[in-house]
């Protein structure tokens, strides 16, 4: 029974990622390129060199968190959609921290920075945390909208307040170089990413070994019966919610210190880490050796796109059209799991098909 | 009077669970006929084949020798076929006779656009009158007793002119009285000549009122009985497949004990919309004594047990356990002291269904150190917990890893049980304990409860099966619009008193509470 589940999980993940495959590869077939050549490219320039593989384990780091930061709720039925913001402001704040505060120890630097970068991140997360507990208000609504709110306060502060005034575009001033993480030797690889992957085991460790993941599971699964067994399910919901924004933020400060160096207006990218872990944490199916390989795919999808740009005539967009339609299959799961969406159109469609007398 | 109803190798299944297989049942016209049999036997899919909420997935039923075919309940009520549901289909905020004619509303004679309210409230009058029940078409449903409510789907049946009743579980939801005039009740519809299938679990019932039962077991008919040449004891052997004892042997010794366990005084609380809910209810519990609450559904208990199991609030009053005040502590707090807790709903509060055996095993101990090692999980300690739980109760699973989802309802509910127990507690609060559970699994709990009473453990027994509060307890106090309103003694009690109790009228004789 369970091993039938797991087989069922990895195909729900394996499936809309060939479907996407199978789709861009009809794409570009049109366009007149060989789609094997092209996806030999892709991943072959990612993952199967070295520099593209270190590329690529760099990109992953920020949305290995990102990602546990959503799967840690998903798997209590509670969905911080506010990812993205929380890690916003933790690397907007970490690039202040960085920039502004002249610590000189690099140690200590960072430890302050991640520091602040977390604690913003859960500051920002007690807003929907408190409104869920105490009002009941739909998280998923509060933390999503939350967001846009966030960007547009951050917009303002990097323009305005805190901007870099000799640079010729929109950007707070650069760090510190003692907040900045060094490079592996000639790779883009940093420590962060080491760092990522510890902070990721301690929470697997804590989902599987301790009461805090018992505690999650159990909630998500039946909160009525949390309660009833002593569980404090109120206490929970904002503390797992807190705990995911903390994640978030560190994320947040570590793209900042191992990347960004300052707060642009595109610092989290194109699609954004933050929503990007949403789809890693989907694709994962929530568990954690799912959200690593994910992770790793997903980043290693993005760098390929630079490369399908350079060796071959397809337009880089093809990528994001493969992201696109794997969003969309993914959602597709999420509706289902989220308001049972397959159930209720079969059990429509049994009943319609069922033989009359 | 020949066949009215009859079915041929009816089936119906539902993915690979065959619910009902072919089922051959005959009613014949002007007969009350009981189906009996576990909760799960199968008894309500046949009820919904036959009144078409369910398409059979094969077979025939015929109605006076003539294949029928119907396609939606509408259609059976043309045919004569009408059931009364378990949870009833009325608008509260109707009268009377506007659920008795809803759907059916007569027009008026020259502006047909209208209701004639008039003829309505005429015709319902003559109907009640015609069958003998005892209703005010003019007022208003949510002000009507359960009893009374069950009477007009009733009449909403016989306004259609069915020929053929069925009743799903009627008495689940009466006082002791409303059944004995539901009875009479289905005794002078019979005599009018209709024909009544009744669907219930309750044998006295069944023998009271029947003519003929079939017994219907994991979706087979075992048996057809008349009930002149039955009694309870062989059709509760038929239901279960093997000799049971109906009522366990309770010796109600009492234990003379003056050391007070359990105290609570006063306790109220309101429920979300504001309305006070539980209302001043104070009683105690003495060790080795066994303490029943008994009413009808809906009139607080449930937030009773919420309240002493760490579910609610209270907004006044308090508990006492052992002189220590315990009046709003957690679940898991509760547990550590020593009082074991079997919830009102297993598979909402009791167990979680989709995690494993192992897991609900600890649950409301997960705080403790017990299963733990250095603060981590001690896996293996918690696997061999789970199995001797399961040794020790004879609890049947399927699969050691699998989810409670494998459990039938009565090993779910001893799992419950069993992790209650195993924790060496002082006192027990049971809820409905063998709400749903088969026959064979509500000797075993019962014997438990009594066993651990006898063991010097007290125990608060809040069920809604009076017969098993009388037959269990030694103090029964009857809640009524969540007020305790009298406590009475079970061997000096009648059924008649406790029922006056559940309908809300003090009999003379009770000891009524103070508050």
């Amino acid at each position: 029974m369970k091993s039938n589940e797991t087989l069922r999980n990895i195909l729900n993940s394996v499936l809309p990622v060939l479907l996407a495959l199978l789709i861009g590869a009809i794409l570009i077939l049109a366009i007149g390129e060989n789609p094997l050549e092209a996806y030999g490219i892709m991943f072959g320039k990612s993952l199967f060199t070295l520099r593209g593989l270190t590329n690529t384990l760099h990109a992953a780091g920020p949305l290995l968190l990102t990602g546990a930061a959503i799967a840690i709720t998903f798997r209590a039925g509670l969905f911080n959609m506010g990812v993205e913001g929380q890690l916003l402001i933790g690397g907007f704040m970490a690039g202040l921290v960085g920039a502004y505060l002249h610590i000189g120890n690099p140690l200590l630097h960072k430890l302050v920075a991640f520091a602040v970068g977390a604690s913003v991140g859960v500051l920002f997360a007690l807003i929907p945390a408190l409104l869920r507990a105490y009002f009941r208000v739909d998280e998923m609504v509060v933390t999503l909208t939350l967001n846009y709110v966030m960007m547009t306060i951050l917009e303002y502060l990097s323009s305005g307040p805190f901007r870099d005034q000799g640079a010729g575009y929109v950007t707070t001033p650069t760090i510190d170089s003692s907040a900045m993480f060094t490079r592996f030797g000639s790779t883009r690889l940093t420590p962060f990413f080491l760092i990522a992957l510890l902070l990721f085991g301690i929470l697997w460790f804590l989902n599987t070994k301790t009461e805090f993941g018992y505690k999650i599971e159990a909630i998500g699964k039946n909160p009525e019966f949390s309660e009833a067994t002593g569980l404090r399910v109120r206490k929970s919901i904002i503390m797992l919610i807190l705990v995911s924004g903390a994640i978030a933020g560190f994320a947040g400060a570590g793209h900042m210190m191992s990347q960004e160096y300052k707060y642009t207006l595109s610092f989290s990218g194109v699609t954004g880490l933050g929503w990007d872990g949403m789809l890693v944490s989907l694709l994962g199916s929530h568990s954690p050796l799912g959200i690593i390989i994910s992770s790793i795919f997903y980043s290693a999808l993005k760098t390929g796109a630079d490369n399908i740009n350079m060796y071959t005539s397809i337009p880089k967009e093809i990528v994001a059209v493969i992201e696109g339609i794997i969003i969309l299959f993914l959602s597709i799961r999420f509706l289902n799991e989220r308001f049972g969406l397959l159930e209720k159109l079969s059990k429509k469609k049994g009943e319609k098909n069922e033989p009359a007398l | 009077m020949g066949t009215i109803l009859q079915t041929k190798d009816l089936t119906k299944k539902f993915g690979d669970f065959t619910a009902n297989d072919k089922i051959n049942l005959t009613v014949e016209e002007g007969e009350i006929k009981a189906i009996v049999g576990e909760n799960g036997a199968g008894k309500s899919t046949l009820m919904n084949m036959l009144y078409r909420q369910l398409e059979p997935t094969s077979g025939e039923i015929y109605l006076r020798g003539q294949p029928i075919e119907f396609n939606s309940p509408r259609d059976a009520i043309q045919h004569g076929i009408g059931m009364v549901h378990q949870h009833f289909m009325l608008v509260p905020s109707f009268k009377v006779y506007e659920n008795i004619l809803l759907g059916t509303e007569l027009a008026h004679d020259k502006l047909r656009f209208l209701v004639d309210h008039k003829k309505e409230q005429q015709e319902c009058a003559e109907l009640i009158k015609r069958y003998g029940f005892d209703l005010d078409v003019n007022e208003v449903v949510e002000n009507l007793s359960v009893g009374q409510q069950q009477k007009i789907e009733i009449l909403k049946m016989l306004y259609r002119n069915v020929d053929i009743l069925i009743l799903d579980e009627p008495t689940s939801v009466l006082t002791p009285q409303e059944v004995d005039e539901l009875l009479l009740q289905l005794k002078e519809l019979k005599a009018q000549g209709k024909t009544i299938i009744l669907i219930t679990h309750k044998l006295r019932e069944v023998m009271q009122v029947s003519d003929s039962v079939t017994v219907i077991k994991k979706g087979q008919i075992i048996g057809n009985v008349k009930t002149s040449e039955t009694n309870e004891a062989e059709l509760a052997q038929m239901m279960v497949g093997r000799k049971v004892l109906l009522t366990v042997q309770n010796d109600h010794i009492g234990q003379e004990s003056p050391e007070v366990i359990y105290t609570v005084n006063d306790l109220t609380t309101n429920n979300t919309y504001g309305n006070i809910v539980v209302d001043h209810v104070s009683f105690e519990i003495k060790k080795g004594e066994i303490y029943g609450i008994a009413g009808v559904e809906g009139n607080g208990q449930s937030e009773l047990v919420k309240l002493l199991s760490g579910m609610m609030e209270a907004t006044g009053g308090t508990v006492h356990y052992k002189g220590e005040e315990i009046t709003n502590l957690w679940a898991d707090e509760l547990r550590k002291l020593g009082i074991a807790i079997i919830p009102e709903d297993r598979y909402a509060q009791g167990l979680c269904k989709e995690m494993s055996l192992s897991a609900n095993s600890i649950a409301g101990s997960t705080t403790s150190d017990a299963f733990k090692k250095n603060g981590i999980f001690d896996f293996k300690r918690i696997r061999q917990h789970c199995q001797e739980l399961i040794d020790h109760y004879q609890i049947r699973i399927a699969e050691f890893e699998g989810n409670v989802s494998q459990l039938s309802g009565g090993n779910a509910q001893k799992l419950i049980i069993a992790r209650e127990m195993n924790r060496q507690p002082d006192l027990l609060i049971a809820s409905q304990p063998t709400r749903g559970v088969d026959i064979g699994a509500i000797e075993f709990i019962h014997q438990q409860i009594l066993d651990f009473r006898n063991s010097g453990g007290a125990v608060l027994l809040i069920s809604s099966e009076l017969s098993e509060v009388m037959s269990l307890s030694d103090r029964i106090g009857v809640m009524y619009k969540g007020k305790i309103l009298g406590e009475v003694d079970p061997l000096e009690t009648s059924e008649t008193e406790i029922g006056l109790l559940m309908a809300g009228t003090i009999p003379q004789e009770a000891v009524v509470y103070e508050k």
